[in-house]
């Protein structure tokens, strides 16, 4: 048994200990800020290469990652607003200089391995990107948090994973663990699945509302699915019309219908009053009080009532 | 002195370090020696025409329970069937299309079609289906048939689910500096959802669904070189097609959810000026929801005219001061006034009318947020963030009519090493506010010792640790680890105290072109305890919640098989949610089983038999198992009738062969 322990520490440790045999290159010991400066001069040069991809195609054809631009939007001649209707490669990464000529200088390059600061880096998309759904992009967290454009979006691809329906729920847990987890809890919408998704709810180039949701208000968020509780209602329930998040997770539970915790103790963190509301329940599915819906039973209009008897949100 | 003194060198430090923008955006390109025309494009791969995929789908679902349906896209039990794809059209002249669909056929699919010619105009069409099961064989003697609900010695048996149905279609047009969208969904809701009612005694039933929401977008956008300004205007109108529910001896014992209708208009925009930006946005709404009221003795109208009148409104700034010092902040405003009448209407105690009555209270909420933050970077690779929140929150009507929250936080990020960041958060919140009261407003008189836990004075103190490892280029591990701690220090009835603290580990692994794999693992806890009494004075009984949750994963592909022509796969997911609850009067006793676990597992074979034709069969297995000690038979609780167990305890298996061919 020992021996297996201490076969699997060596291969754990001889796999983390492995290091990256990346290419070297001539800028690699630049810091952000000597890089910066440099493609700035590039930059204000503008000495592009005169035949636009084919000159970087010499070299890089055979990557297939480079490659795969030409399988997505950022790829195609035909459409006027690619990058490649215009000054192609060098759009993004920046004119070529003498990059070409033996390799020595830097190109604008994007994605986990850039020294480049993801502000930086974001200028280059948002040169073209500025329409309102990046609005509020400059003050959201992703941006204050230094996120690049790029740890999301795939642009070298026939299809951006991070714009299809059926992956953008494993591009933002990729960061966001906790709300992966959370999927999978007792109760939760149905994320894990892809039929909804996160940016359903959340705006992930910053919104001005609080999260970052899509709409102004987190109930209003919730009302775009759940209309039939957006009311007004003739009975309210205060906490209900304050912020669905009193009472509700929305990135799940362990408890039914996304609920912080169960009735009847849910509802006891609320109402002591003078009556049957501040009994003990002691067990439950033995009486009323404990069983099926517990304090629902009779107060099922829990979100609000429009009998003129409800009141107590019983009809 | 010394803060003066230093004050004055942080002033001049900042004048004194010019915040040079770098800004790489092909707008700002210098492109006096550029000669496009003589771009030839010899190496490029440009492809016009169809590309993509389309695939057919044909299995078998042993399914004993439809909540299955939820995991494996369809309840039905038997043969099924499906069709996906994923296809785009380019023409030579800059017009595109494509659609997506994904298993349609299934309770759960979607399909997107969208084209349009780009920079110019985009039209989309979209269908979306989603039927979440909760149970099924669900057990009533309420029989329901144009609002009336019929007891009948014969159970009825039907399945509790919601299906949405969701159309859509959207137009986009914009040239250099303008832009308009328009889009329209309807979506419409049907299936049984668990309801109760009271007649005098309760009675657990399942309530039709049967509804339409509607909703209509449409903007238009502006945009210079340095800012960007949209008016847009957001309409949605609910319909509800279920009318009031009598029972044979009980008119209208349980009203509709009543139609209703909401209107917002917004005017957003930003502004930049070098390296500060700036953005805001004031958005005015209205609900209205007037829906006939049910004609009773000691109902004075006829129809209630609810209405609120929202107003939302932001201003946000952040400047990069300098390259290592950046300020932010924001204000925001908003307010719900509720303008609906209010009236005194009759109450029953139980089945009769008692005579009292009681007055709707229509209430006001009024928000402010302020938030101011700040982010230094030490040394390259080193960040410190600092802020400070505060959310003020009126309300009418309420035990606690102003309550305060302020919250400090801090985020410390280490990116120096290569192959190691790390990130801490901490967290510090403490809420209080306006005098805390008792209002027969609001609801029957509660215990004055009773604080409810979201009026409540609250101290939270929150940290969050997370380690982010990449080894080698085909590695990565996250480690995240957090506690908090929420103490409501003035509460001696209600909610008192609550802690949540866990973990979670990924791993995962692209080992090469034909190898990849992912770990993870996770753990929360969430312990919370709540004090009541009985006697309506000192506290006489305690409530310990303990939730625990656990979550594995894993799975690995390979593709190296038969000339590469064969990929493998696996998938595994296990989860479990538990909450323990410990009820304390003279002693301590278990409140009952409420848990639930799954094992999800699936395998896949994917062969391409050529370039254009691939054939791949999959197996999904799914074990689903929940309980809650609340649930017992229909009859088993003297006096009230429930929906039956309706615990879930099933294995459920899927095969499904498809076929897929490839566009080009």
């Amino acid at each position: 048994m020992k021996s297996i322990f201490r076969t699997l520490a060596i291969g754990v440790i001889s796999i983390l200990s492995l290091t990256t045999m990346a290419h070297a290159t001539p800028w690699d010991n630049l810091n952000s800020d000597q890089l910066e400066a440099q493609l700035v001069e590039k930059f204000e040069q503008g000495q592009y290469s005169p035949k636009g991809a084919d000159s970087c195609l010499m070299c890089h054809r055979k990557n297939d990652d480079v490659m795969a631009l030409f399988d997505g939007a950022h790829g195609k001649i035909t459409n006027s607003e690619s990058p490649m209707a215009g000054l192609q490669c060098e759009a993004c990464h920046g004119p070529q200089g003498t990059h070409n000529k033996g390799g020595k200088e830097p190109m604008i390059a994007f994605g986990k391995d850039s020294k480049l600061s993801p502000q930086t880096q974001n200028t280059v998309c948002q040169g073209c990107h500025n329409d309102p759904e990046q609005m509020a992009w400059h003050t959201s967290t992703h941006n204050l948090e230094e996120v690049a454009c790029a740890d999301c979006h795939t642009i070298h691809a026939a299809k951006d994973p991070a714009l299809d329906k059926l992956s953008v729920n494993d591009t933002c847990t990729s960061c966001h663990t906790k709300e992966k987890a959370d999927m999978n809890k007792r109760s939760s919408h149905p994320m894990k699945w892809d039929q909804m998704t996160c940016i359903d709810c959340h705006a992930p180039h910053g919104s001005m509302s609080e999260s970052a949701l899509v709409k102004p208000t987190v109930n209003d968020t919730c009302y775009s699915c759940h209309a039939e509780k957006r009311g007004p209602f003739l009975w309210e329930h205060a906490p209900v019309t304050e912020d669905c998040s009193s009472c509700h997770n929305p990135h799940g539970s362990v408890n039914d219908n996304l609920l912080d915790s169960r009735a009847p103790q849910l509802c006891q963190q609320c109402h002591a009053p003078d009556g049957h509301a501040s009994r003990v329940v002691p067990e439950p599915g033995m009486d009323a009080f404990g069983g099926g819906k517990s304090c629902l039973n009779c107060h099922g209009q829990i979100h609000g009532s429009n009998h003129p008897s409800g009141s107590l949100l019983q009809r | 002195m010394s803060f003066k003194r230093n004050m004055i060198t942080l002033a001049m430090a900042v004048a004194a370090t010019p915040a040079m923008a770098a800004n790489f955006g092909v707008n700002q390109a210098n492109t006096e020696s550029v000669n496009t025309e003589r771009y030839e494009c010899k190496r490029c791969t440009n492809t016009t025409g169809y590309t993509g995929e389309v695939s057919v789908s044909a299995g078998y679902n042993d399914v004993s329970d439809v909540h299955a349906g939820n995991a494996l896209g369809t309840g039905k039990d038997g043969g099924i069937g499906a069709v996906s794809g994923d296809v785009k059209y380019q023409g030579d002249s800059g017009y595109q299309a494509q659609i997506q669909a994904h298993q349609l056929g299934m309770d759960n699919g979607f399909a997107r079609l969208s084209g349009g010619k780009a920079g110019l105009y985009q039209f989309n069409l979209d269908y979306d289906a989603i039927k979440t099961y909760q149970a099924g064989d669900v057990e009533s003697p309420l029989w329901h048939n144009n609002g009336m609900l019929t007891p009948s010695d014969t159970l009825n048996v039907f399945d509790l689910g919601l299906r949405r149905e969701k159309v859509g279609l959207g137009f986009d047009y914009g040239q250099d500096f303008y832009g308009a969208f328009v889009n329209y969904s309807q979506e419409a809701k049907t299936g049984t959802k668990s309801s109760s009612l009271v007649s005098p005694s309760p009675i657990n039933f399942g309530q039709p669904i049967d509804a339409t929401t509607k909703q209509f977008d449409a903007g238009i956008h502006f945009s210079g070189q340095n800012w960007l300004t949209e008016l847009s205007y957001f309409g949605s109108v609910y319909e509800n097609h279920i009318d009031h529910l009598s029972l044979p001896y009980a008119n209208d014992v349980y009203s509709a959810t009543p139609d209703n209708q909401a209107h917002q208009v917004s005017l957003s925009g930003q502004y930049n000026i070098n390296r500060t930006f700036m953005n805001g946005r004031i958005v005015t709404g209205r609900m209205i929801q007037d829906d006939n009221l049910i004609q009773m003795t000691g109902n004075p109208l006829q129809s209630w005219d609810g209405q609120v009148d929202t107003l939302d409104a932001r201003y946000a700034l952040t400047s990069m001061l300098t390259n290592r010092l950046r300020l932010g902040g924001s204000v925001d405003y908003s307010k719900r006034d509720n303008q609906s009448s209010s009236a005194e209407f009759a109450q029953y105690n139980f089945n009769s009318l008692t005579g009292a009555f009681r007055q709707n209270v229509p209430q006001d909420i009024e928000r402010n947020t302020y938030k101011v933050n700040a982010s230094y970077r030490i040394a390259s690779g080193y960040r410190l963030q600092a802020g400070y929140d505060r959310k003020e929150v009126e309300r009418t009507y309420s035990d606690r009519e102003q309550t305060h929250d302020d919250s400090l936080w801090m985020k410390f990020n280490v990116r120096a090493f290569d192959n190691f960041n790390f990130n801490i958060k901490a967290q510090h919140a403490n809420r209080s506010g306006s005098e805390y009261e008792a209002n027969d407003l609001t609801s029957s008189e509660d215990n004055s010792l009773m604080r409810k836990y979201y009026l409540a004075d609250r101290t939270r103190n929150a940290v969050e640790l997370r380690m982010n490892h990449t080894p080698t280029n085909w590695l990565s591990l996250d480690v995240t680890t957090r506690y908090a701690k929420d103490e409501y220090d003035d509460t001696q009835i209600g909610l008192t105290e609550s802690e949540d603290y866990g973990y979670d580990i990924n791993l995962n692994m692209a080992f090469n072109q034909h190898i990849d794999g992912y770990v993870f693992a996770g753990q929360q806890w969430i312990n919370s305890n709540q004090v009541g009494s009985q006697g309506f004075a000192r506290p006489d009984w305690a409530a310990d919640i303990e939730d625990e949750f656990v979550n594995l994963g894993l799975g690995a592909s390979y593709s190296g098989l038969m000339q590469d022509k064969l990929t493998l796969g696996v998938d595994y997911l296990f989860s479990n949610s538990v909450s323990d609850t410990y009820v304390i009067t003279d002693g301590t006793s278990p409140y009952g089983d409420y848990f639930s676990y799954n094992h999800s597992a699936s395998l896949y074979a994917d062969y391409a038999m050529n370039e254009q034709m691939a054939l791949k069969i999959t197996y999904r297995y799914e074990r689903y198992f929940d309980t809650d000690a609340a649930n017992v038979g229909v009859n088993d609780i003297p006096g009230m009738i429930t929906l039956g167990d309706i615990n879930h305890n099933y294995n459920a298996h899927q095969v499904m062969l498809s076929f897929t061919y490839k566009l080009r």
